[in-house]
């Protein structure tokens, strides 16, 4: 099923909406200072943080999207969509080719979170894409119709840490 | 000539729906991202209450605003789209100001209007709807203090961008109150922005 993401994106006055939610346009400025203010600041409870909003943001987001479009049925059109939906709203490219309800391997070939860290601070030693593993964690909770927290994903490769990729394993919590 | 807000807006939202192959969405400067609201007040508001020091991480999310807005309206300034759509609008120095706030409205941080300028010495911003203020609001009720960070240190930052010393000496050489906030019922959220005390 093809998505028209731009007629899915408008303004309504001075608001942005992304299928009917609330979204801001930020630069990779904000997002990736507000990550190095939190892991600074709170150490790994700052990362967690960070994965637990974007999984919570992500879950209600994908959750809201499927309900709008009762079409999208089978798991596999659910995954494209969330892999067009990431590309679209310019988070990158990701790809869940090894997936399935009892985890599995998601990739990343490319994302503004490493992009933008990379631009801004350089070269990590340890993973950083904590966006991105709460996002695939609540869009499978979404598309296995688990709840959330059900899916836990790390990252065993980071780009941050100059990888060729970014590899995401998805066990179940 | 006048800033044309709408036509500033328009930019953005037609900039905004280029993607590059790797999904990344560059324009005015910057790489930006559609993320949703929620995700960036659970973050402010999670950090804020999970910090020990409460004071101190609000004034750490109102600095990573600041500098980021003072980075960010950079990268937008040195633009080719700035050069483009917005600079040929700019007669006078505080007009900068304005632009930068149509900038921000189109990125839908709030309903934003420049209420005063006072070249050099003072910027004060009013806003509705600022998604922090009314995701405050929604999440957790009344706020008994202001919670508009990120655009407290961005309306600073916009007069470090336009009075404060060359790029990238100038930043924090302003700095913001916010005075009310829609999130503990004021009526508005009114931020300003004077030299900072040192």
């Amino acid at each position: 099923m093809n998505i028209n993401w731009h007629e899915k994106f408008a303004r309504k006055g001075h608001e942005l909406f992304l299928s009917e939610l609330p979204i801001a346009l930020h630069c990779h400025h904000y997002n990736l200072n507000l990550q190095k203010t939190l892991e600074t600041s709170l150490g790994s409870d700052g990362a967690l943080l960070l994965y637990q909003a974007s999984e919570e943001s992500s879950y209600v987001s994908f959750t809201s999207f499927i309900m709008q479009h009762p079409k999208i049925t089978t798991i596999k059109s659910k995954l494209e969509i969330a892999s067009t939906s990431y590309q679209y709203c310019g988070l990158g490219i990701i790809n869940f080719k090894e997936i399935g309800p009892n985890g599995g391997r998601v990739v990343s070939p490319h994302s503004h979170h490493v992009t933008g860290w990379l631009a801004k601070f350089g070269r990590r030693d340890t993973p950083g894409c904590f966006f991105s593993r709460g996002w695939i964690a609540g869009v499978l909770a979404v598309i296995y119709n688990k709840h959330i927290g059900y899916y836990v994903v790390d990252e065993l490769e980071c780009k941050m840490t100059v990888a060729r990729e970014c590899v995401f394993e998805v066990t179940i919590a | 000539m006048a800033i044309d807000t709408d036509k500033i807006i328009h930019a953005v939202m037609q900039g905004s729906r280029i993607r590059e192959e790797k999904g990344i969405i560059p324009l005015f400067g910057v790489y930006l991202s559609m993320i949703s609201v929620q995700y960036y007040n659970r973050i402010s508001f999670g950090f804020e209450k999970r910090a020990e020091n409460r004071k101190y991480a609000q004034k750490l999310l109102v600095e990573a605003g600041q500098e980021c807005g003072y980075t960010t309206f950079q990268g937008i300034r040195n633009s080719w789209e700035w050069d483009e759509v917005v600079k040929p609008m700019i007669e006078t120095v505080e007009d900068q100001i304005h632009c930068f706030v149509s900038i921000a409205i189109a990125f839908g941080w709030g309903d934003l209007v420049v209420q005063e300028v006072v070249p050099e010495k003072k910027l004060v911003i009013h806003a509705n709807d600022s998604y922090e203020a009314k995701g405050y609001l929604d999440a957790y009720g009344k706020a008994d203090a202001c919670k508009c960070y990120m655009l407290r240190g961005v309306t600073a930052a916009l007069m470090d961008l336009v009075y404060g010393d060359g790029y990238p000496d100038g930043c924090f050489q302003y700095a913001a109150v916010e005075r009310q906030c829609q999130a503990k019922g004021d009526p508005c959220c009114e931020f300003i922005a004077r030299k900072a005390v040192r």
